[in-house]
This record gives structure tokens, C-alpha cells and sequence, in this order.
């Protein structure tokens, strides 16, 4: 043996790197590279030398003389590429199951807040729809469609091995906001059971791991990447103009409605809606500090929204620091999170009384005596209000002036959060290919907000002298894992198993006060009348687990794989706390049989995978204990003079066990032409079990008529296809496109009682979805129209579905569901020399969406209560009178939202040496471009189906830049 | 860290068992629930972590359900509103998935249970203490009054009387009269004399009055007429410490109008209250209740300061049929349309409103309005929330002047007693609302009917009364939109009872729906 020395640099820049493990292999004889790349080892000729980085290819090198000079290469290929699983991580060749990796590279551009946003469109099954065009606006996630009819949806987010605390965070307009998208590496989508099972109780709606960027040893290089951006409004809601306002109460109004009328021309939504800008400036460093390899990010994001005066400011930090030890077996890893966000929110109530604000009325009133302001002449103007006989007060059921909501009620909050995690790795000498891992993750967020109506503001209320809000919210939620992996080879077989324990705790502690001023005639504070509240809402619950898993990979052509995973819950019973998820999984590398050699194929791999996974998911705390919850001091009750708060008992049960999906995975990952074209096909098979939902109970056996129980059974089943074509790769010139398609299916498969759902406005407590066993969930539950010759809706004529000669509730049917039978993501890049060129593209097909803000018009709305309301315009083509619960719940509202929606597309171009010798990109993006559908309202993508008031969605103009230095 | 999994509620509004019933004081917070959830809705007024899911809240309340149910299905009530289930309540053309008939289901069972929780826990704190045994037996007095209520409105309903996940068996009528009855005579001794109880809580008055109600619909209930009763058990509350309330405290010439306003549980309407559900603006706040009553039926012309709150919900307003109960003194030429009457119970209003109802839905014209319940004082002034939301007016479940009219109509339908006492019974009301006396001669069974319709309209009654009378289903009384056309026609005689909720049907094997649905 001799000492071999040796240099490693990075193959795309000559750049030595430093802490690059360099092991013989087969002993345990090993080193690292120091600060200029050079390492200097004990080995033999003929020996191997193992030499690997993260993020790069790991090369086996023989010793053949010396210096040896080793270039690594980025790992991003294929096959090589490294997946993020649960614990651990695998490569893409070994992998069993169906998991979906998007890297930066690919991510969504533009404006985005929120992490969801960066992968939507690209991933086969996973539907991802923002809740509104509010900046910084939530994100409903599914994987493979709804599986739960009451628990949480969406997925299981795991940010660097800390899963994310389920609940919404107050103050908040998304969770998910705490992390800048510039940090994000990768994110990993977990879809079938097979993959999830190993986070167990938590992964029944699938898992997204988040891997942020780290830094790697070197010279210290620094990014900035900002963005600006102009968000436009693109669509109003159809209601009627001032002047075909006119036309109908002249037409159809009596002497009083006409008398009504206002003199001016007012589009509300005009007012109400604005052009928005906003700004995005990270600027991160990474390289080593002592050879210690690290990452640190600032992010400042400033983005207003469309509706006047709403606005998300947000600051964001990160921290990461990775040193290696005692020769490089002990790697500690150290993550730290920071994040603020202010944000200001546009009251959303202007929208709907926007719609219905009467046109004809100008937005001030000399007469009006909610004072807005005063005029050059001293003359005092107030908003627009319909006011009682005297003058007084707003009339009780007219809509409050749009523009008195925005101006006059502010609402704010301030939330913070810290999501860190230390982790370190230890491989244990002694035991070759044994590793201990213990991770131990923080996750803390805390809210301050208040919303406060000014005195001024438009109510019937007499003697209203102004409200407040204040809320604070913190919630906790503490993460200890701790496991062992074991891997070796065997000759050509590859053995790997984990085993560990996982503890997590979650509490959250919320508080809110609640103050209402009201006044005596003579301006002094009625003492009594004022509201002054206070609400306090805590809890906490513990999840503990254990969890292990095996996977045997013979000479990479054999891979199988099974784990277990034990989970239980404080929030159930003692007897029915422990719930156990297993899962099965094999694939079949058949490029790698000799048979394929030389073949067709680069890929071609085989997947088959069972596994279970359970829920408790968004389920409330202590539902198996007798609890009593006090009343607030107006719900007491009087006995005598005296008035008592009262203790309710809770309603019960103490049968509640785990929700259960069991999913059958099969798929087909393949490559050809250099893996030029390259895809993959899984079908899938998912039943979700013991479905917990608020079900109806006997009345007689309970406290309440509703508990949360474990009665229905769910059936999703889907194909999903996704390819990849790189159509052009030249040294200068280079195309691809991606395309993914999901089919899904979703049957309620048993179900003991029907449960509606979907609240809806007009008229009060009416729903327009149902549950019912053997169809889809969420379908509406609807009367069926009765058209004339012409093909026009009668109205008040819909059939009478049971024949008993009456219309009522019992003759709704069953027409159409919320959910695309189909969705379908399209994206294509395009580089050619220094150009960048993306465009993303989504469709659904199949979704249907209830138009409620047409399905309340009818022109005896326009008059009634003694004031004229806005309606949409749609009576002018149904000419309906009345408003009627049949009117409202006909399935003529209900319409096919099918659509076609240009995402992203985005320009670029780069400056090899435009930055002191560095590269500088500059694009510019255009977002949410174009929307194809026959859908009649504002947007066919509107998350759960129902179009009441939505928050439109911008057209949003990006200029960007991105610099390395 | 498994003991970890054994987590406790650390929020200080969460209560357990022991907490609850440590003490007398801690169980009358317990105790008030029972009552309260016949007035308000949940445990954050006026709403907020309701009782009931799946219907909105205000909806829920019990009076106000009360009124949809045996009210607006009569000639003394219809709606514009078209919330779902709503308008199949006047054209009696429910179905068995109405919200309204699915609601009140649960609401009176839950009733049951909160009362059935109360007895079987209450116990612990000492039967020898009178404070316990008095709380005790109001709570069974609460759930014999849901039972009656179950039995008047659903009859087939399962018989529970203490706390069990098990599915209840169903009962019929025979068996839940006999329990009622047998409940009713068995916490007599336990409840406090009449009207020395605190104001609010119920006394012996209350057990005499059920059963006297009970009675006196014996044969719809049981098919066995028990008028004798009716008259014994009213005339004991006649006699009792009770006593019609003559306190015109706002001196418009009648002391009828008092037993309605703001401040009904002082200015002597109380002392004819024998069981009242409790309000108040301010500390006992709910959509429905006395707020309903006094913003439901307010709209068009009327003005919301004389009814105590700042704006109408235009609503409910009657039809002629409860019009055409009372004598007019003034007719309009030209419509023939009455448009004054000295009976003060007569208190229509009129302005812009229509005699005759062309339209129901979504118009509020058409059809007398009827001024019962305001949210003012005797003084007139506006009750205690400042800002017109939420009314004080307490309302009566029970009052005196339904004894006296139980009393004459089982005096004339054989039930023994003294028609002439009868009589004087009868121009005592109707003295008091300015009515003329009647002679002995017009006391018939007709007249009593009517004179209910008069006394106790909008409180309640109407349905059951008209049951009673043979007058629901059949052609032989029509009024407006009955059966959901104009003139009025005869519906099936399986409404006389509501369907039972579809859902709970669906659950408990042990049911059976009612006949019709």
C-alpha cells in the first residue's frame, strides 16, 4: 500500500471541492478532501476508491497512478437521481413507487408566495387550485382526488424532515408562506400508500417533502433574484349596468321603486378593484465557513392584491449549516427557518355588495349620515346608504356601500414563524453500513391580528360606535425522530432497512376578544349594550410511532420493499389508539436484464405496490371523553333576577378509530432514445375505509344530532400518465415538453345516511351538495329544470322527480360534481443560446361549478325590502320573478366548468458575463394569460365547486432578474 | 412517552363530570341548560357552537320552531321567505327530508338527553337537600314537556329516559301519554308550590297545566277522551297562586298587550306566566326566541322603533281566517275588507297590507301584518340592547288563560264542571281585551276553538287545536293557500303528524316512518 494522492473538482467548472468523501472500498479506510479539493489516502493498486458528495454522481475510481485528478458531475441525471422519500432517500432506479420529483429547474415562475403554486400543473394527479386571487392566497392541494369527506384534504406537507403542522395557521392566508420559494430545492410528491405509508397516520391524502437549498463548501457565491409585478384585474362579475338597471325598475318596478332610483352611473366593481404591484428580492450566500459547508437566505416580498387595499409584506430568513466530524461520520445538519408577514386585508365583504349595490347611486350622499368626508365648500358628504324613514339608520337588510366596507374596516395580523430541525447522522464504526439518525424539529408560528369597523361605518345598529377584533394564536408543534438505517452490498444485492421512533407534539392556544361600542341617544356609552368578550381555545395532542422498513435490491433488476408503521393518537380512545399501516411494494428494472441489452429501451421499469395508510387528520381533540363546554355571557339563561352561564355536555364518541386508505399502485417507468422521451404510467386503486364524518347520530343516544364517526367507505381509482420529450438537444439549442394526464374516479362506496353539504347563499341554511352513498362526493343534489320550446328555463317548473305530484325537497336528484374527471398539465422550455423560454398550461375537464351569483337573481329581488338591489344579468335572459328555494337549487345553475388555463409564460435571457464577469438573467413573465371555458362566471377553477363572491384572479406582468456573483 | 397519549383538555372552557355537579351552585349552571336550550341555540349568543348542526342556527330555536310548525301550517301565519322547506310548511306539502320537521326532531331529543344527563348526575349531590329534589323534578318536567311536544308533533317516537348509546326502541302515543302522565303526577310533590319558585323555574302549576293540556287532547293522543281531567287539573291551576294579569301598565286600555313586551317578566304578565323561556338582549341573545318574534313579522309600512328593534325582517304576516275570528266594528266600503275591531287581541295592521293574499312568496303585502310580541317596555321604551338587535320579551309556554279555556271547552264537551264558571271564564278574557261578554248560550265548542284562535294566536296552539277540532286536514275549514292553493282545499290526513327525520330513519333500524311518508 502507498499513500494515493488526488484532487476532486467539479466537472462543469474545474472548481476544487472540498469535504468530499473518499473511501476504498470495501474497507473502512477513508478521508476527505480538504479546502483545495486534495485528499491523500492509504490504498493499493487495484484497489477502488469511492468517491462521493452530496448532490454529485458517486464514481468508483480504480488506483491506477497518482495524482488521480476526479471530476464529479452534478447528480441530475435520470437514473441517478436522488429521491427524497420518508427517512431517507432513494435513488430513482431503486425506487418502488410512484413518486414525482420537481426540482427548481422546473418550478413555476412569476409572482409566487407560496410553495404549492411552484409545482402546479406538473405532477399527473395532483390538483392544485389557489383559494382566490388574494396575494399569497392558500392553496388547495389533492393527490389523486378527495378522499375524505370531513377530515383534511389536503396533503401532508414535510419541510426537511419536520412534517408541518395540518392546521391553518390565524392571520394567515396560507401556511405554507413561511417559506420563501427561492430556498426550495425539490419537492418530493409521495402518491400511493406504498410510498406514504412510512409517515403512517399522517399521509392518507399523500406527502410533499420539501427540501430546501444547502450550501456546499467552496468560495462563497452569492444569488440575488428579484422580481417586480403589475397584477391587473381581468374579469367583473355580469350585473346589471346602471342603465339596464334603469330599464328594469321602469319596467317592472311600482311608482315608490321608481322613485328610488339614483341619477348616476356607478360600476362598484370599478371602484373596488384596482391594478396591484408587487416585489420580490432574495438575496442568498452559500460556500464554507472553515470548510464547513453553508446556506443563508434573506427574502423580501411585497405584493398587493386587486381588491383596494389588500396587501401581504413578508420577510423571510434561512439558515443552514452542515459540518462533518470525526471523519466525516458524523454529519450534524442544522436548519433554521424564520419568517414574518404582515398582512392587510381588503375586506372581501365589498365583493358580494358590490354585485348587489344599486348602480344608479352615486358612492356619496350629502344626506347620508355616515360621514365620509368634506368637501371644498364645507359641505359634509356621507356613504351612499339606504336609510329608514327618519333618516337614522341603514335599513336592516340592504347592502352595506362597498366602498365604507373597504374604507372603514381594517383588518391585520402579523404572523411569525420558526420551522427548524437539528439533525445528526452517526455512522456507527463499528457496524459497517449502520447509521443513527436523530432528528429534532421545532415548528412555531404565533399570530397578532385585529379587524376593526370604524363608528362611521353603515349599520342598523342604533347607537353603533365601532368594533374590534383582537386575536393572538400560537401554536407549537415538536418533532423528535429517531432511527437506524442499516445498508450494504452483498455482492450484486443491496440491502437497506430502517427502524425508528417518531414523536410528535402539537398544541395551539388561541385567544380572542371581542369589543363592541354602543351608545345612548345623548353620545354617552351604553355600558350594557357593549359587547366586550373573550374567547380562549386551546388544546394539544401527541402522535407516537414506530416504524420500520427493508428493501432488497438483487443485482438492481430485483427490487422489493415492505414497512410498517404503528401510529397512535391521543385524540382516540385508549382501546383503538393504535393503528398499524403496512405496505408491500416490488419493482423490476428490465432494462437491466441481459435480454434488453443493447435494446430499445434506457428505461424500463416495472412497479407493483399495496400499502395503508390512516387519518385523524383535522379531527378535534377528546371526542371520546365527556367533556362540558361553558356558554359566553350572552348565552346565559335567567332564573330569578339572576343570570346563569350554563355547562352544555359534548357530544361523544368513544368508538373513533383511524380512517384506513388501502392503495393498490401499479406503474410503468420507461425511457428511450438516450432517455430523450422518457415517462411513466401508474394506475391506482385507493379505498379509504372507516371514513370518519360528521354523520348523523339518534338524537336520543347523544348530545348532539351530529358526531364525528367512522361510517362511509370511499373508492378512488385513476390512471395517471406523464411524458417527457426533449425534442431538440444541441450545444446551443435545446426543447422539451412535459405533459401529464390523471384520470380519476371517486365513489362514495357506503355511507348509512345521506349528509348535505355546500352551503350556498339566498334564503338561509340551503346547501346544494350531498353525500350519498354509490356517487361521487360533493355531487349537487339539485331539482331538474323544465325548459320551453326554445330551449328556455320555465320558471318555478322543475320536474317532480318522485312523482307524488308535489314539488318539494324530496324531488332533488342527483346532477354532476365539483371535481374533473380529467386534469392535465402541459409545459414546455425552450433554450436557444443565451434565450430562456417557459409556458405552463393546465386543463380540467369534467368539473362543474354552481353559479350562486346567478342563481339568486330574480327581478323581484330588485325590489324588495323597500330598497332596489343589483342583480346579476342573467334575469334578462331567464326574465325569472321571483326568487324561490326552486329557482335557486335548479340544476340550470349548474354548469359545466370545463377549462383550459394558460398559466405561465416567461421570456428570458441571460448575459454569460453581464454582472462583473458573472451571469445575469433577465426575463419577464406573464401569469394566469388566458382562460378557455364555456363556464359563464367569473372563473370555472373555483375550489369546491361553489361561485359565490369570488376573489377574482389577477392577469399578473413580471419583470425579473437573477444574478450570480 | 406512551403516557403522553393520554392527553386532558387544558382549555379553561372545557368542564368534565366532576367539575360540573361538584356543587349545588355548579349544577344549577347545569340545570340552566336544560332551560336554555328550549330559548337559545348554543353556548356563544346569539350564535356560535350551536346545539344543532345542519340547519342554521337561529332556525333551531325551539319557539321559533315551534311557531313553523304549529303556527305558520294554519290560517294564522304565512311567509315570503323561500328558505328551503320553509314555503311546504303552509302548503302542507312537507316532505319526510324537511329541515324544519328534521330540525325540531332533534332539537326536543336533545332536549331529552341534556334533561335525561341532569336527572341521572344530579342525584349525586344529595336527594335529601328539597333544592335537589326541586332541580330534579324540573328537569323531568322539561323532558315530559319535550315528550309532550315529540308525542303532538311526531307520535312515534322512541321512549329514552336515561343516557345510552344503544338505538332506542320506538313507543306510540299510549305508551308516551302513560309516561308523560305518570312522570307528571310523580314530580308534583317535589316541585315548589305555585309561583313560589324563582321567576323562570317551573312549580306544580307547571306538572297541573301539562297534564290539563294533555287531556284535553286525550282522544287525538290515545283515542280515549279524558276531559274530566282536563277540566280537574285546570281548574287546580285556576285555583292556584296564579292570576291573570290585569296591570294595563302602559294604559292603552287593555292588559292583553303587556304579556308581550320588553319588560313581560316584571309588570305583572308574570304572575299569569306558569311556564316562560327566558330572554334577554343583552345576556340571552339568540336569532330566534322573542328577537324572532319581534323582527319576523315587522316590514312594508311598519315602523321598527314601535316594535323595540331597528328593522323588520318582513316576513310573517295572517291570513283572513284569523281575521275573520274576530268582530269588526268597521268595514272599508269599497273592499269589504274589515279594518277596525274593539277586541284588542284584534291587533292587526293594516297600513299598505292586503285583506285578501294573491301572493305568498317573496312579497310581504299581502296578508294583515299582526302585532304581537314588541321589544318595548310599558313605558315604551326600547328593551335592554341599546342597538335594536335583540329582544327582552320573555314568552309563555304556559300561561293562565289557557286554563281557563281548557277549562270551558272540557266543561262543554262533557268533562263535568260549570258552564256558567265556564262562561266567566271566558269574559274574564275577553273583558280584558275589550271584547263583549257572551251569554251562556254562545259557549259552544266552536266558539271555544275560536276564542283560542284569539287568545293564544301565535303562541303555539293553533295546529294542535285545530287537530283537535277535526278543522286540519279536512275540507271542512279552508283558508288561504291551504293545501297550497288560493281558496284553500283539504290535504291527506297523514299530516296530522310529521314525518320522522329521513336521516335518523336511516340509522336506527328500530324506526319505522309515519304512516304517509
Amino acid at each position: 500500500q502507498e499513500i494515493v494522492r488526488g484532487v476532486v473538482v467539479e466537472a462543469a467548472t474545474g472548481t476544487p471541492l472540498p469535504g468530499v468523501n473518499v473511501v476504498v472500498q470495501g474497507t473502512t479506510r477513508g478521508t476527505a478532501t480538504d479546502f483545495d479539493g486534495n485528499f491523500a489516502i492509504e490504498a493499493a493498486q487495484g484497489e477502488t476508491l469511492v468517491i462521493s458528495y452530496i448532490g454529485f454522481k458517486t464514481q468508483q475510481v480504480p488506483v491506477t497512478g497518482q495524482p488521480m485528478n476526479i471530476a464529479l458531475e452534478e447528480d441530475s441525471g435520470l437514473l441517478d437521481e436522488v429521491v427524497v422519500i420518508g427517512y431517507g432517500t432513494v435513488k430513482k432506479e431503486e425506487a418502488t413507487d410512484a413518486v414525482d420529483v420537481v426540482s427548481t429547474e422546473d418550478f413555476n415562475q412569476g409572482p409566487i408566495v407560496s410553495a404549492q403554486q411552484l409545482i402546479q400543473g406538473k405532477v399527473a394527479g395532483v390538483s392544485i387550485t389557489t383559494g382566490s386571487g388574494a396575494p399569497g392566497e392558500g392553496s388547495n392541494v389533492l393527490i389523486r382526488g378527495i378522499s375524505s369527506l370531513s377530515l383534511n384534504s389536503n396533503p401532508l406537507f414535510v419541510v426537511d424532515g419536520v412534517p408541518l403542522n395540518d392546521g391553518g395557521v390565524g392571520g394567515s392566508r396560507n401556511p405554507l408562506n413561511l417559506i420563501n420559494p427561492n430556498d426550495i430545492e425539490s419537492m418530493s410528491v409521495l402518491k400511493d400508500a406504498s410510498a406514504t405509508s412510512i409517515y403512517g397516520s399522517r399521509a392518507a391524502n399523500g406527502v410533499i417533502l420539501i427540501t430546501t437549498k444547502k450550501g456546499k463548501a467552496g468560495e462563497l457565491k452569492l444569488n440575488y433574484s428579484g422580481i417586480t409585478s403589475v397584477y391587473e384585474p381581468v374579469n367583473k362579475v355580469d350585473v346589471l349596468t346602471a342603465d339596464e338597471f334603469r330599464n328594469v325598475v321602469n319596467t317592472y318596478g311600482n311608482d315608490d321603486d321608481i322613485a328610488r332610483l339614483g341619477t348616476a352611473s356607478t360600476d362598484w366593481q370599478d371602484l373596488i378593484y384596482n391594478s396591484a404591484f408587487g416585489g420580490d428580492h432574495t438575496l442568498s450566500a452559500q460556500g464554507g465557513i472553515f470548510n464547513i459547508p453553508f446556506r443563508a437566505s434573506a427574502g423580501y416580498t411585497d405584493q398587493e392584491g386587486i381588491l383596494r387595499g389588500d396587501k401581504l409584506e413578508r420577510v423571510t430568513g434561512s439558515f443552514n449549516l452542515r459540518p462533518r466530524l470525526l471523519n466525516d461520520d458524523l454529519l450534524l445538519e442544522f436548519n433554521a427557518r424564520v419568517s414574518r408577514t404582515d398582512n392587510t386585508f381588503a375586506n372581501r365583504e365589498a365583493i358580494g355588495s358590490a354585485n348587489a349595490f344599486d348602480p344608479t347611486q352615486s358612492v356619496y350622499d350629502v344626506n347620508s349620515p355616515y360621514y365620509a368626508f368634506t368637501d371644498a365648500n364645507g359641505t359634509d358628504f356621507g356613504y351612499t346608504s339606504y336609510l329608514n324613514a327618519a333618516g337614522t339608520q341603514q335599513l336592516n337588510l340592504a347592502p352595506t356601500n362597498p366602498i365604507a366596507l373597504l374604507d372603514l374596516v381594517k383588518d391585520q395580523a402579523t404572523v411569525d414563524r420558526f420551522v427548524g430541525n437539528f439533525k445528526v447522522d452517526y455512522s456507527l464504526p463499528w457496524v459497517e453500513g449502520l447509521t443513527a439518525t436523530v432528528n429534532a424539529g421545532y415548528d412555531y408560528s404565533s399570530s397578532e391580528g385585529f379587524s376593526q369597523t370604524q363608528p362611521n361605518i353603515p349599520t342598523p345598529s342604533i347607537g353603533f360606535d365601532g368594533r374590534r377584533n383582537d386575536y393572538t394564536q400560537e401554536a407549537i408543534n415538536k418533532l423528535f425522530d429517531a432511527y437506524v438505517t442499516y445498508n450494504n452490498d452483498f455482492g450484486n444485492n443491496n440491502l437497506e432497512a430502517t427502524a425508528g421512533y417518531s414523536y410528535q407534539q402539537f398544541e395551539f392556544d388561541n385567544f380572542s376578544r371581542s369589543e363592541e361600542r354602543i351608545l345612548n341617544a345623548d353620545g354617552s356609552l351604553n355600558e350594557e349594550a357593549s359587547i366586550n368578550q373573550e374567547f380562549i381555545d386551546k388544546s394539544r395532542n401527541v402522535l407516537l410511532s414506530y416504524f420500520g422498513r427493508v428493501k432488497y435490491d438483487i443485482n438492481n433488476k430485483y427490487i422489493i420493499k415492505a414497512s410498517l408503521r404503528a401510529d397512535a393518537s391521543s385524540k382516540l380512545n385508549p382501546e383503538d389508539r393504535w393503528g398499524y399501516f403496512p405496505s408491500v411494494a416490488a419493482a423490476w428494472n428490465i432494462h437491466n436484464e441481459g435480454f434488453m441489452s443493447g435494446g430499445f429501451f434506457d428505461q424500463l421499469k416495472l412497479r407493483l405496490g399495496y400499502g395503508e395508510v390512516g387519518n385523524v387528520n383535522g379531527l378535534g381533540d377528546y371526542n371520546f371523553l365527556t367533556r362540558y363546554v361553558g356558554s359566553t355571557n350572552t348565552a346565559q339563561y335567567q332564573f330569578g333576577t339572576q343570570f346563569y352561564n350554563t355547562y352544555r355536555p359534548e357530544p361523544i364518541n368513544e368508538d373513533l378509530k383511524w380512517e384506513v386508505g388501502s392503495t393498490w399502485n401499479a406503474g410503468l417507468d420507461f425511457a428511450i432514445l438516450n432517455s430523450r422521451v422518457n415517462g411513466s404510467v401508474n394506475a391506482y386503486l385507493k379505498k379509504t375505509n372507516d371514513l370518519i364524518a360528521n354523520t348523523i347520530v339518534d338524537p336520543f343516544t347523544n348530545f348532539g344530532n351530529v358526531i364525528p364517526a367512522n361510517i362511509g367507505d370511499m373508492e378512488n381509482k385513476g390512471v395517471e400518465v406523464e411524458l417527457g420529450v426533449t425534442a431538440v438537444e444541441t450545444e446551443n439549442f435545446s426543447w422539451t415538453i412535459n405533459y401529464n394526464v390523471a384520470f380519476n374516479d371517486n365513489t362514495i362506496t357506503r355511507l348509512p345516511d345521506t349528509q348535505d353539504v355546500g352551503g350556498i347563499s339566498g334564503g338561509v341554511g340551503n346547501t346544494i351538495q350531498r353525500h350519498q352513498e354509490g356517487i361521487s362526493p360533493f355531487s349537487y343534489f339539485v331539482y331538474k329544470q323544465i325548459y320551453d320550446e326554445d330551449g328556455n328555463p320555465i320558471e318555478g317548473a322543475v320536474a317532480d322527480i318522485n312523482g307524488d305530484g308535489q314539488i318539494n325537497t324530496d324531488d332533488r336528484y342527483f346532477y354532476k360534481d365539483p371535481y374533473a374527471d380529467i386534469i392535465m398539465g402541459l409545459s414546455t422550455s425552450i433554450n436557444w443560446n443565451n434565450w430562456d423560454f417557459q409556458a405552463v398550461s393546465r386543463a380540467n375537464i369534467g368539473n362543474y361549478a354552481y353559479n350562486n351569483v346567478a342563481s339568486t337573481s330574480a327581478i323581484n329581488n330588485v325590489f324588495q325590502n323597500d330598497i332596489l338591489t343589483n342583480t346579476h344579468s342573467e334575469i334578462l335572459t331567464t326574465e325569472f320573478q321571483q326568487f324561490t328555494e326552486v329557482n335557486l337549487i335548479s340544476d340550470y345553475y349548474i354548469e359545466n366548468a370545463s377549462f383550459f388555463r394558460l398559466d405561465n409564460v416567461t421570456l428570458g435571457y441571460t448575459l454569460q458575463e453581464g454582472f462583473f464577469g458573472n451571469p445575469l438573467r433577465i426575463y419577464g413573465a406573464a401569469n394566469n394569460l388566458l382562460v378557455i371555458s364555456n363556464y359563464s362566471g367569473l372563473d370555472p377553477e373555483i375550489t369546491g365547486g361553489i361561485d359565490n363572491n369570488f376573489y377574482p384572479r389577477p392577469r399578473v406582468f413580471v419583470l425579473g432578474l437573477n444574478l450570480n456573483f | 412517552c406512551h403516557q403522553d397519549l393520554d392527553q386532558t383538555p387544558i382549555d379553561p372552557d372545557l368542564f368534565t363530570e366532576i367539575d360540573v355537579y361538584a356543587n349545588i351552585d355548579e349544577a344549577k349552571s347545569a340545570l340552566a341548560k336544560v332551560y336554555a336550550s328550549m330559548a337559545l341555540t348554543g353556548q356563544q349568543g346569539p350564535a356560535g357552537q350551536a346545539d344543532i348542526a345542519g340547519i342554521d342556527e337561529g332556525f333551531s330555536q325551539f319557539t321559533r320552531m315551534l311557531y313553523n310548525l304549529n303556527e305558520l301550517t294554519t290560517d294564522h301565519a304565512v311567509v315570503g321567505w323561500g328558505d328551503p322547506g320553509l314555503p311546504d310548511l303552509h302548503e302542507m306539502d312537507w316532505g319526510a327530508g324537511n329541515d324544519f320537521t328534521e330540525a325540531m326532531y332533534y332539537r326536543l331529543a336533545q332536549v331529552v338527553s341534556f334533561s335525561n344527563s341532569f336527572i341521572s348526575n344530579a342525584g349525586q349531590l344529595g336527594t335529601e337537600d328539597a333544592e335537589v329534589r326541586s332541580f330534579i323534578a324540573e328537569a323531568r318536567f322539561i323532558r315530559a314537556y319535550a315528550y309532550y311536544n315529540l308525542m303532538d308533533l311526531y307520535a312515534n317516537v322512541p321512549l329514552v329516559t336515561e343516557i345510552t348509546a344503544n338505538l332506542p326502541e320506538q313507543s306510540n302515543r299510549q305508551e308516551i301519554f302513560a309516561f308523560i302522565e305518570a312522570e307528571l303526577k310523580e314530580i308534583e310533590g317535589d316541585l315548589k308550590p305555585a309561583l313560589s319558585n324563582e321567576y323562570g323555574r317551573v312549580d306544580q302549576a307547571a306538572a297541573q297545566a301539562l297534564l290539563s293540556r294533555m287531556y284535553l287532547n286525550a282522544e287525538v293522543f290515545i283515542g280515549e277522551s279524558k276531559y274530566a281531567e282536563a277540566l280537574q287539573y285546570a281548574e287546580t291551576v285556576i285555583n292556584s297562586a296564579y292570576s291573570l294579569n290585569t296591570t294595563d301598565g302602559n294604559g292603552n286600555g287593555t292588559a292583553y298587550d303587556e304579556l308581550f313586551l320588553a319588560d313581560n317578566d316584571r309588570n305583572g304578565a308574570q304572575n299569569e306566566f306558569i311556564f316562560a323561556l327566558n330572554f334577554d338582549g343583552i345576556n340571552a341573545q339568540t336569532y330566534g326566541g322573542s328577537t324572532f318574534m319581534c323582527h319576523a313579522p315587522v316590514g312594508g309600512t311598519m315602523d321598527p322603533a314601535f316594535f323595540g328593534v331597528n328593522g323588520g325582517w318582513a316576513g310573517y304576516r295572517t291570513t283572513k281566517g284569523l281575521v275573520e275570528k274576530f268582530e269588526s266594528s268597521v268595514t272599508a266600503s269599497d273592499a269589504g275588507a274589515p279594518v277596525a275591531w274593539s277586541d284588542a287581541r284584534a291587533n292587526f295592521y293594516i297600513d299598505g297590507q292586503n285583506y285578501e293574499i294573491q301572493t305568498i312568496a317573496n312579497t310581504f303585502e299581502d296578508g294583515y301584518a299582526l302585532v304581537k310580541y314588541r321589544n318595548v317596555d310599558v313605558n315604551g321604551n326600547q328593551g335592554s340592547d341599546a342597538s335594536g338587535n335583540f329582544a327582552d320579551c320573555d314568552i309563555p309556554l304556559i300561561r293562565l288563560a289557557e286554563m281557563y279555556l281548557n277549562y270551558a271547552e272540557a266543561a262543554v264537551k262533557g268533562g263535568g264542571g260549570s258552564v256558567a264558571t265556564a262562561v266567566t271564564y271566558i269574559n274574564e278574557l275577553r273583558a280584558r281585551a275589550g271584547a263583549d261578554a257572551i251569554a251562556q248560550g254562545d259557549l259552544t265548542a266552536q266558539f271555544i276553538l275560536d276564542e283560542r284562535s284569539r287568545e293564544l294566536q301565535w303562541e303555539g296552539f293553533r295546529r294542535t287545536d285545530l287537530i283537535r277540532y277535526g278543522q286540519f286536514v279536512s275540507g271542512s275549514y279552508l283558508w288561504p293557500f291551504k293545501g297550497g292553493v288560493q281558496n284553500g282545499k283539504a290535504v291527506e290526513d297523514f299530516r296530522k303528524i310529521f314525518p320522522l327525520p329521513n336521516n335518523v330513519l336511516q340509522i336506527n333500524p328500530n324506526l319505522t316512518q309515519n304512516p304517509g311518508y
